[in-house]
């Protein structure tokens, strides 16, 4: 079949495949955690501030 | 199921529960992985490119997957108003477009040395297609609506869109089957495996560990949606005080 491609030129694809998933999975689980514990810790200052009766600290956004 | 829907125990079994999830889905993913790149023979038609099937296979699982996910917390939301079905479909968008775009990325890497083609317009790759396009609707729809500003929920519209999408589903599952493609037909069935097993074993390592790995981004978007309502709801109450 034209264009199709064996033996050792295959592995490049391979490791487009697996760096491309790597990359981009990566990417996503970093940015949730990264956005998670951000809230998160808002939040927990926030609540503290509140049960000391004080102003809330910092950028709620 | 109700009892679930009170943030508070829900985050009592997400926080301990995220971690575990990250650890063991990275460590299979990682596992499963190397003995697919190193350990397993290359297959005998398709050579070393038969590899990406540890990649493509779990990322066409969690792309279907996930958006019969959202539907069912679209259906949850539209009969049970239950507060965390909304907030889980959110949750669910985003790794479920991911997953399906790294399936046709990875699709159309392993299509290239094998069939010679990058892309071909037949019905596998078209309704999946289709299903990258159904996540970004749903994405640009829930941003920033009125139910965001509720707490998270779903509106109507945006839990009918997730319903009606689920058509595609069955569409992608059977296309190999209804119409000619230069995909291969099903090779993992309710029946078996056409995967001869010295090839099959990485896949359950990588699929569970992919698995694992989405439910872990689910919950850290859901934890992040309940905080950023919990900072709303005390601001909205702090302001209401000082009036």
């Amino acid at each position: 079949m034209t264009g199709v491609i064996s033996g050792s030129g295959q592995w490049a694809y391979v490791v487009a495949a697996y760096a491309l998933t790597a990359l981009l999975t990566g990417a996503v689980l970093w940015a949730s955690w990264r956005a998670m514990a951000k809230a998160e810790k808002r939040s927990d200052a926030l609540r503290t501030d509140g049960r000391r009766g004080g102003a809330p600290r910092g950028d709620p956004k | 199921m109700h009892a679930y829907a009170n943030p508070t125990r829900f985050l009592a079994i997400a926080k301990p529960l995220t971690p575990w999830l990250l650890g063991v889905g990275l460590l299979l993913v990682l596992g499963g992985a190397f003995a697919g790149l190193t350990m397993v023979p290359g297959d005998y038609k398709q050579g070393e490119t038969a590899r990406i099937l540890y990649v493509h296979v779990p990322s066409a699982w969690l792309g279907m997957g996930g958006w019969t996910s959202l539907a069912v917390a679209g259906l949850v939301q539209l009969v049970w108003r239950h507060p965390l079905s909304g907030i889980a479909a959110r949750a669910i968008a985003v790794p479920g477009m991911l997953f399906t775009a790294l399936c046709l990325a990875t699709g159309s890497i392993w299509g290239k040395p094998t069939w010679g083609t990058w892309w071909e317009w037949d019905g596998r790759m078209t309704s999946m297609l289709v299903l990258l396009f159904l996540y970004a609707g749903f994405i640009a729809l829930t941003n920033g609506d009125e139910g965001q500003r509720q707490g998270g929920s779903l509106s109507r519209g945006a839990a009918i869109y997730a319903l009606v999408g689920a058509i595609n589903i069955p569409i992608i599952n059977r296309s190999v089957v209804w119409w000619n493609s230069l995909h291969q037909g099903p090779s993992i069935t309710l029946g078996g495996s056409s995967i001869d097993k010295a090839l099959l074993w990485p896949l359950g390592l990588t699929l569970l560990g992919f698995s694992l790995l989405f439910g872990a981004i689910v919950l850290m978007r859901m934890r992040r949606i309940i905080a950023d309502n919990r900072v709303a709801a005390r601001l909205r109450r702090l302001a209401d005080e000082e009036d």
